[in-house]
């Protein structure tokens, strides 16, 4: 009908027998991928699509939420905040001088069990603005140093806590000269309660980040000593509070496993705890706990998940029956044409 | 003069203009989830997550999807578009690159981050993550968060695409496999290199419930408002390719050139063989729906518009 019509049956006469001199054609080859006319689907958000998306998601979330809670409520945990009543009567106005001097600094704790808690019952310290974070101590270290015990030389990243009396400190830096010296010990009745320090850190840190003939030498030998003294005698793959301590913490308050009793708590048992108040903590207002506590399937209490798995289903669901409303009230006709705007304003745009 | 078909088409929404909004979003997602750890670590500078991940972050997770967007999306088919040549006064009108767009896109991206760095702290960090006690440490919590920044802007892709091609699927899930590929991998090489993140992946997080559950909830929560927003436009704000598309998905878009609605089997007939991919109606349509007739086609309708006002015959 149109002008097409000559020149496309002029194209097909000819092509048909001109296919092979007409060779410098400048047409591409057709395929579906190169005219993208690829198969697809074009999803369109239609009413139906979005209230069955919102439901769906309210379906599968509100039961997550709902286990989940349960599952946290399983959880028992008895937290002792300890730094400041273990600082005795006189030193109360300069914790700091406390702590730096020689005063014996055993301090006795009391726990009472609330719940049952089924062993194992994992024994956690955590401490509060304590920046393990920060960029200048996370490079200090020297991994090739604790790996391997050819590289004891290797400080240079360990600043300023590389060399002590001109030796190199193994382990050097000031993530392993900060190392955690608080001690527990659990006794109910009068009885002691074994706490289990073996396997408390990740099992490739031990195998292959600190080595078996690496040995601390020439640690917290200087004048300022930061934390816990080492045993020279254990290789580093077996100080497992080190390993423990050096995996550096992605925020400052966090928590690290101290070791784990292997028996049942009943409820209403107490338990006495004498520790060991030696780190400090005091310099920079830091705060010191004690955590006991049971695991589930999902981990530690942490009602959070439950919270909120429930708020979002919830969530969905409110948008789900005020999508619904909204399109029943306001119901729109569609798919007419003259809705667009060149169609509904013939006389302009 | 040549046939339509014979030229170029250009597709009058210019899915660059999305590249360019996508681009900034998917950027600020992930510098905003650096800049609220960086809060958290005394603005020390020390990186949330471990080196590698950084410098793959534009190159392998995230570059693919944005150029199958480019390239291969279509709001509107080749078809329509020839058919309601006005669309294109989308593009000269700058309706899809306007400010607002921009800001828009750039609050989602500040929206998602904090949702992804506010959820993921809460949920990991703190409580013992596992159930053998083991609690989350640094490099936990950005394998954690990277993942979850990850599989959000690609679903935002995702939610973006007008268009799905066997391409588009395997840029936008291959993507994501890709990361966790990558983790595997890396975390597989020896410390020396690996660092932070050695077999972090296979032994800290993928055992770890509470880590899928994280990534699940995240992603929802991030898609929540973008998805709520776009239910919201394209049903009372819609633009015009919005409506061309509702349109063509309820079987409306058919001729009404001579005022004639076209018989239901012609246009199903139509629409199947776009769907399977065929170029033209040329050679079976019935009716007067022939690609070639559509610079008279425009005529027509502009004769029509003239005329004035048309009737309401769905």
């Amino acid at each position: 009908m149109s002008s097409n019509t000559p020149s496309s049956s002029a194209g097909g006469v000819g092509s048909a027998d001109a296919a092979a001199p007409r060779r410098n054609s400048k047409r591409p080859k057709y395929s579906k991928f190169t005219q993208q006319e690829l198969p697809a689907c074009k999803p369109i958000l239609t009413p139906r699509w979005v209230i069955s998306a919102f439901l769906l998601v309210s379906i599968v979330f509100i039961p997550i939420g709902v286990v989940s809670l349960f599952a946290s409520r399983d959880v028992v945990e008895i937290i002792d905040r300890y730094e400041t009543a273990c600082v005795p009567q006189n030193f109360s106005n300069d914790k700091v001088s406390f702590i730096q001097s020689a005063v014996d600094k055993t301090c006795n704790r009391t726990l009472t069990v609330k719940k049952l808690m089924k062993q194992p019952i994992y024994v956690y310290y955590q401490l509060d603005n304590f920046y393990q974070n920060h960029r200048r101590y996370v490079k200090s270290r020297s991994d090739s140093q604790l790996k391997d015990n050819s590289s004891w030389n290797d400080v240079s990243s360990c600043k300023p806590e590389d060399m002590s009396n001109d030796q190199p400190i193994v382990p050097c830096g000031l993530i392993a000269w900060s190392l955690f010296n608080d001690t527990y010990n659990f006794s109910l009745n009068n009885q002691q309660l074994a706490v289990n320090k073996k396997d408390i850190s990740w099992k490739s840190d031990r195998d292959k980040k600190f080595g078996k003939d690496v040995f601390p030498k020439n640690f917290q030998n200087g004048t300022l000593i930061g934390g816990n003294r080492l045993d020279p005698s254990v290789p580093l793959s077996e100080q497992e509070d080190l390993i423990v301590w050096m995996r550096t913490a992605a925020l400052p308050t966090f928590r690290k496993l101290y070791g784990k009793i292997e028996r049942d708590l009943q409820p209403n048992e107490v338990i006495q705890v004498t520790l060991l108040n030696n780190y400090n903590t005091y310099s920079f207002n830091g705060k010191k706990k004690l955590v006991l506590s049971t695991t589930s399937w999902l981990g530690g209490k942490n009602d959070f998940l439950g919270i909120a798995y429930l708020t979002v289903g919830g969530l969905c669901f409110f948008l789900a029956l005020s999508f619904t409303v909204v399109y029943l009230v306001k119901p729109r006709q569609l798919g007419d044409p003259s809705y667009l705007s060149w169609n509904r304003n013939p006389a302009g745009h | 003069m040549s046939s339509p078909q014979h030229l170029i088409l250009h597709a009058p929404s210019c899915p660059s203009k999305t590249n360019i909004c996508y681009f900034f979003y998917k950027n600020i997602t992930f510098g905003f989830t650096l800049f609220w750890f960086e809060a958290n670590a005394s603005f020390s500078g020390q990186p949330a997550y471990n080196d590698w991940y950084m410098s793959c972050y534009n190159v392998f997770f995230t570059s693919l999807p944005v150029i199958a967007l480019g390239v291969f999306d279509q709001d509107v088919s080749a078809r329509l578009c020839l058919k309601h040549p006005l669309l294109y006064q989308e593009g000269v009108q700058n309706i899809l690159f306007s400010w607002i767009r921009i800001l828009g896109w750039m609050f989602n991206g500040v929206l998602s981050s904090i949702i992804i760095f506010f959820l993921t702290t809460n949920l990991i960090i703190g409580q013992a993550f596992r159930k053998d006690g083991q609690v989350a440490d640094y490099a936990v919590l950005g394998v954690t968060m990277y993942t979850c920044v990850v599989w959000t802007v690609n679903c935002q892709m995702a939610l973006s695409i007008n268009y799905f091609t066997w391409i588009q699927h395997l840029f936008i899930w291959g993507s994501i496999a890709l990361w966790y590929i990558f983790l595997v991998v890396y975390g597989y090489i020896p410390p020396t290199l690996s660092t932070t993140a050695y077999k972090v992946f296979v032994e800290a997080c993928a055992p770890s419930i509470v880590y899928w559950l994280t990534t699940l909830l995240v992603v929802i929560a991030t898609l929540l408002p973008l998805f709520s927003y776009r239910a919201f436009q394209i049903r009372f704000r819609p633009m015009e390719h919005d409506k061309i598309q509702r349109q063509r998905s309820e079987g409306s878009e058919h001729d009404k050139i001579q005022g004639r609605r076209a018989e239901g089997s012609e246009h199903n007939k139509i629409r199947g063989r776009r769907s399977e991919g065929s170029e033209h109606d040329v050679t079976e349509s019935t009716g007067t729906r022939n690609s070639t007739d559509l610079p008279s086609e425009i005529r027509i309708r502009i004769d029509n518009l003239k005329a004035g006002p048309r009737s309401k015959n769905a």
